[in-house]
């Protein structure tokens, strides 16, 4: 009985303690900012669609079945940048990045969804899968407080040379600084990253064949891409195969 | 039971093939050793050395972390398989967990072999050599290489080689302490005296000594199948019983392993049932069981053995095997030999008695005078037969030695009287000189006195003076004068009775008594030219003047009364087992407090009350004085009901097969019983014994193999010196244990939480080995160091059953109190470095499955930033550094309030303010220092290879924990104080281990 009452005692002080301790330490955060952002210096790259085997995409051309998970995820990854939700962000000044230290709300700057060009689902419902050209987003992680120097850019290149055929949207795969930087999830709640569309235009020949894509971003110094540990950071590496 | 005491020389030699004259030929000696093998004792059976080494492989938890790793490697095996992507990590804990098994495996294994070393010095025996007539012709040859047949030649001073038949003898007297523990010599003659080969007189026994005296025999039984060698071998029969250390770390190894187990397969299954992979709910398993294994516990136990294993050589107990250094701890019975342990083993005069006083005589090891009163002339007249009746001679050279050191060719007593005399003469040399020597005829067993005639130094003298020794009774019948202060009296009967008194009174003392007389020979008849002749005696051996009587003893080591009552209150019985006499063996046990001042026998008792023996009551007798003789006709009942009964017991004229039946007695009790011998047939007992303790100056090779501990300087003090050391160890080590299991639980936590909660990781299994094997090996060796709390030597032996090392409030407090705050705290680390990166808490719930999955480079955290995961793995190996560091912080805590279990740690340290750097155990802050230094060098110096997961860490990281360690630290406080204030309440039985 009295064991029971101790450990009662005993662990509800310690729970109290515990409690007491995490709080005092949240209350020491911001919540706007994280106190530390050194474990994330530089951004690392991903794509959507993704699909779930390891970043491999396996399709049909004739087959609308064998790509639908990929075009309702674009589809769905898209619905965010729709110039319905965009009423409130503003257009922004291209090529410069866009600081709003001072402001209390910050605002977002609109991403044109048309920039997207063929890829952006608009004008071809399956983002060029039906066709031959599938469509992937590539997109860099969000970092706050990040400001990419220079003129960044993505550029795709297959490893088995002349497999296939790229097109960039924007022109040149170019990210806009003016969507820099970010203020965090609470500040900057309209924020939308900006996009590349990557359009593989796979050859003929090299139909059925596994190709292997890396994309990397170039053009800015302060983005790194070739970190021996991680093989997402600045760049991302996937695979198409396409049969007919 | 062989005859060959029986029969005639002729059947001899007929019945071994050999001839006394010529003695065996070469090639019939090459044969029968060919057939019988060498003349030595087989050794007892090793182990083979790599039998000792798996043993250590396999032993305490070392299986528990081989199927860890079998695990790891299977799971390897299946990924593989399987095409995963990282499946080497798996290879390589299964390749570390394997290590850290040989590793420690290697260390104990080396460990063991020192100790083992260290004894080994003492087998090497020097080969004897024994003098044979084979072929006709005397040779000398080494004693391994006789056989049964061979004709041996022995001189005094020899060992004997094998059982031998004697032939020849002159004067010949063996000592057959080894064998019989009777420490009188006894003489040896060619006749058949006695049925029992064992008593008769005419056989030698392998390994007795001969004395004094030549003779020849004929070899009977060589190596094994002597007596010697039938009882080695009973030794070896005798199961070495396990250890209290070792029934404790077991018990305390089951424990541990019961709680890893059970938390293992627990959660095994809550993962299986929340749907975890089968692969990944086997590597909680393991991680769960590396967490649970306390690795370096048991290296750190071998370390701390070992320290006080070299502590105690320092203090003359040698220990052979490490785990007895705490058995002697444990001790509750201590059956002590007499002669050389307990006393100082050299004849010594205790008491003189003339002009009708006794007088005492210094008898302590290093006289260099004697204080009693020397102005007496019946003093001068003694003094002077004591130096001229006497053979005993230094050997030349020892000039610079004390007296007491120096060595003496002579027997016993007459080596005491001389070295009496020296010490309160001077030059005992320069008076024999003096007065110098003409006749003498030596001490026999017939006349029971010794003679000799000298001329005296007074020019003025020229009067013969003969000076004459014996048993005091005989030397009176030939006295008509006694005297009393220079002058001769008649020796009436009212002086006659004075001497009786006195003699009866020595005599009861257990000492052996001498008498002294002289007789200065009229010049008239006895002109210096007289040719004394000592075969018709033709001068005067009665009517001659008493003039006093000496009485010797061997005298206790100064030091043993001391240690004797520092065992009564530290509730140690001591038993004395001895071959003497038991008025000698009683004399002594009352002159060192084995039998206390108060205390008497049942035959005292009947004594004071004038009853018979029988009538009075045996429980009101607290001590007893058991002879050998009717502990033969005892059963065990009887001998049970002595040992029960009575608190101060001392066992008399016992052979040392007796001793066995005493140990076992003993043991029937419940007692941990230690014994000392040091013939070779105490290699029973001392194997039988908990702790068997060897003579190291006196102790046979047989005795030392089998004993556990060797005692250097025979001196039964250093056995308590040892009590004491093996009772710190004990407490020590419970120190050491309860440090090491606290940490445990805050490495088990993080397991269970990432289970149930499905948190990111928060402490890998490689650091957790570095924390076991790493951080907390110098600190946990530290405590080994730690003074005793209280006088450790004035509480009882601790209960066998009762007294765990590892009890259930050592478990409980380690694992449920200090063990969670220690979670707590380091969870609170953990917490706070995944918050300050953009993980709030509340999105570290349930992330599990996204956070590990390599496909997810853009996990999102509480602000909005995403994270690719090897910058997540990256955090979460901040994450283990935290964690570890929050331990490491609050393992200081834990090891400074673990230096003591009931006292403040400001009590122990008797420094208060200056309680920094300036304490007793400075070891202490070796090992926080050492822990925090490594845990820096982790951090900082191996913080860039990704292999060992450490990463270097934010430098006020380290001090999240700090709180939390003065928590653990006041909390322990406030825990000793409530112990130390309410004695025997709740809180007392609850949280003191």
């Amino acid at each position: 009985g009295l064991i029971l009452l101790f450990y009662l005692v005993f662990y509800g002080f310690l729970a109290a303690l515990f409690t007491f301790t995490m709080w005092v330490m949240l209350q020491t955060l911001s919540s706007d900012i994280p106190k530390y952002r050194d474990r994330i210096a530089s951004p690392g790259l991903m794509i959507s669609p993704k699909p779930d085997t390891a970043l491999e995409f396996y399709f049909n051309k004739s087959d609308s079945q064998s790509y639908a998970e990929y075009v309702s995820t674009l589809r769905q990854f898209l619905e965010t940048y729709d110039d319905s939700k965009q009423a409130q962000n503003i257009d922004c000044t291209p090529g410069k990045v866009f600081d709003q230290n001072e402001e209390a709300v910050k605002k977002a700057c609109r991403f044109n969804i048309s920039e997207l060009g063929q890829c952006s689902g608009k004008e071809d419902k399956t983002f060029g899968y039906s066709r031959g050209t599938p469509c992937v987003l590539v997109k860099m992680n969000r970092i706050i407080g990040l400001k990419p120097e220079g003129e960044p850019y993505i550029q795709c290149s297959p490893k088995e040379e002349g497999a296939v055929q790229i097109n960039y949207f924007p022109h040149g795969g170019l990210i806009d600084l003016m969507y820099f930087p970010y203020y965090g999830k609470s500040l900057h709640a309209h924020y939308l990253q900006p996009l590349v569309a990557v359009q593989l235009a796979i050859n003929s020949n090299s139909t059925k064949e596994e190709i292997t894509i890396e994309c990397k971003i170039l053009g800015s110094p302060n983005l790194k891409n070739e970190d021996d540990r991680d093989k997402f950071l600045g760049r991302i590496a996937f695979k198409v195969q396409m049969t007919e | 039971i062989q005859d060959d005491h029986k029969l005639s020389t002729e059947e001899l030699e007929e019945k071994y093939g050999t001839s006394i004259s010529k003695g065996l030929s070469s090639a019939r000696a090459a044969e029968i050793l060919a057939r019988d093998g060498p003349n030595s004792l087989t050794p007892p059976k090793a182990t083979p050395e790599i039998v000792k080494f798996l043993k250590q492989m396999v032993g305490g938890f070392s299986i528990l972390l081989w199927i860890g790793a079998a695990f790891s490697w299977i799971s390897f095996g299946i990924q593989f398989a399987q095409g995963a992507e990282s499946p080497f990590d798996n290879l390589y804990l299964g390749v570390v967990l394997a290590l850290v098994v040989i590793l420690t495996g290697i260390f104990a294994y080396y460990q063991e072999a020192k100790s083992t070393n260290i004894m080994a010095s003492f087998s090497k025996m020097i080969p004897q050599q024994a003098v044979v007539i084979r072929d006709a012709e005397k040779k000398e040859l080494s004693a391994d290489h006789l056989v049964v047949g061979d004709i041996v030649e022995i001189k005094g001073g020899d060992r004997i080689p094998a059982d031998i038949r004697l032939i020849f003898t002159q004067g010949c007297k063996v000592d057959n302490s080894s064998l019989t523990g009777e420490s009188e010599p006894q003489s040896r003659s060619c006749d058949f005296t006695h049925e029992n080969p064992l008593e008769t007189r005419n056989i030698a026994f392998y390994s007795t000594t001969c004395v004094e005296g030549t003779a020849t025999g004929i070899v009977i039984n060589t190596g094994d199948r002597t007596i010697i060698g039938r009882i080695a071998s009973l030794a070896s029969g005798v199961g070495n019983e396990k250890t209290p250390i070792a029934i404790e770390i077991e018990h305390f190894v089951y424990l541990v392993a019961g709680v890893a187990i059970s938390i293992g397969v627990l959660f095994f299954i809550i993962s299986v049932s929340m749907r975890y992979k089968f692969l990944d709910s086997i590597i909680f398993l393991i991680g769960i069981i590396v967490a649970n294994v306390p690795e370096g516990l048991l290296a750190t136990v071998t370390v701390s053995l070992s320290l006080t294993a070299k502590r105690m050589a320092k203090k003359n107990c040698l220990v052979k095997n490490l785990e007895a250094v705490e058995t002697l701890g444990s001790t509750s019975i201590i059956c002590s030999d007499k002669t050389g342990t307990l006393t100082q083993n050299r004849m010594t005069v205790a008491h003189l008695w003339f002009d009708d006083q006794i007088y005492s005589a210094d008898t302590s090891e290093d006289q260099t005078t004697q204080p009693f009163d020397q102005t007496s002339k019946t003093w001068a007249a003694l003094s002077k037969i004591v130096t001229l009746c006497n053979r005993a001679e230094f050997r030349p050279g020892q000039e610079s030695l004390p007296i007491m050191k120096r060595v003496v060719a002579g027997d016993a007593s007459e080596t005491a009287l001389l070295k009496f005399a020296e010490v309160v003469l001077g030059d005992v040399m320069d008076i024999r000189a003096r007065n110098k020597k003409v006749a003498e005829i030596p001490f026999n067993s017939t006349n029971k006195f010794q003679l000799s005639i000298h001329e005296t130094d007074d020019p003025n003298d020229q009067r013969f003076l003969l000076v004459m020794k014996g048993a005091p009774e005989r030397i009176l019948e030939r006295c008509s004068t006694i005297m009393i202060n220079g002058k001769e009296e008649p020796l009436d009967s009212e002086k006659a009775e004075a001497f009786q008194t006195a003699y009866m009174e020595l005599g009861g003392m257990g000492e052996r008594v001498l008498g002294f007389c002289h007789l200065y020979l009229p010049e008239n008849e006895f002109p210096d030219t007289y040719s004394f002749d000592t075969d018709s005696m033709n001068f005067p051996t009665s009517n001659l003047c008493f003039v006093g009587l000496l009485s010797m003893i061997d005298p206790p080591r100064s030091t043993v009364p001391d240690a004797v009552s520092k065992c009564r209150s530290a509730g140690i019985k001591v038993i004395m087992v001895t071959g003497d006499h038991p008025i000698t063996a009683k004399a002594i046990a009352k002159s060192v407090g084995i039998i206390s001042a108060t205390s008497e026998t049942v035959e005292d008792m009947a004594k004071r009350l004038n009853l018979p023996v029988e009538r009075v009551d045996r429980r009101q007798a607290t001590a007893a004085v058991v002879n050998g003789m009717e502990l033969k006709d005892m059963s065990l009942e009887q001998l049970d009901e002595i040992l029960c009964n009575h608190s101060e017991i001392v066992f008399a004229r016992t052979s040392p097969q007796q001793k066995l039946i005493i140990v076992e007695g003993c043991q029937r009790q419940g007692a941990v019983v230690a014994v000392t011998g040091d013939g070779v047939n105490d290699s029973p007992a001392l194997k039988k014994a908990d702790i068997g303790i060897a003579m190291g100056i006196a102790g046979s090779d047989a005795a030392k193999n089998a004993a556990d501990m060797v005692l250097l300087d025979d001196n039964f003090a250093s056995i308590v010196t040892g009590v004491e050391e093996g009772r710190l160890i004990f407490d020590n080590l419970k120190k050491t244990i309860a440090y090491t299991l606290t940490k445990n639980i805050a490495e088990l936590c993080p397991f269970l939480i990432y289970i149930i909660a499905s948190i990111p990781m928060p402490i890998g299994t490689i650091t957790i080995l570095f924390i076991d094997l790493g951080t907390d090996i110098i600190p946990s060796v530290a405590l080994a160091y730690e003074k005793a709390e209280s006088d450790i030597m004035n509480r009882r032996p601790r209960n066998k059953k009762k007294d765990r090392l590892v009890n259930e409030q050592l478990a409980v407090y380690s694992y449920l109190h200090i063990g969670i705050m220690q979670s707590v705290g380091a969870f609170v680390t953990y917490f706070t470095v995944y918050a300050e990166q953009g993980f709030l808490p509340s999105t570290l719930l349930g992330v599990r499955v996204n956070w590990e999955s390599n496909a997810i480079n853009d996990f999102e955290d509480s602000y909005g930033q995403e994270w690719t995961k090897y910058q997540r793995m990256y955090l979460q190996w901040t994450g283990y550094t935290a964690f570890f560091v929050s331990i490491t912080i609050q393992q200081v805590a834990d090891l400074i309030i673990r230096k003591t279990r009931r006292n403040s740690i400001f009590q122990q340290e008797t420094c208060n303010l200056s309680f920094w750097f300036s304490c007793r155990n400075k070891v202490i802050w070796v090992g926080i220092f050492s822990q925090i230094g490594i845990a820096l060098i982790l951090t900082y110096g191996l913080g860039h290879v990704t292999a060992l997961n450490f990463t270097p860490l934010r430098f006020q990281y380290w001090f999240v924990a700090v709180p939390f360690a003065i928590l653990i630290w006041v909390y322990d406080e406030v825990r000793k104080l409530f112990i130390r204030r309410y004695p025997g309440s709740w809180w007392d039985k609850n949280m003191y281990y």
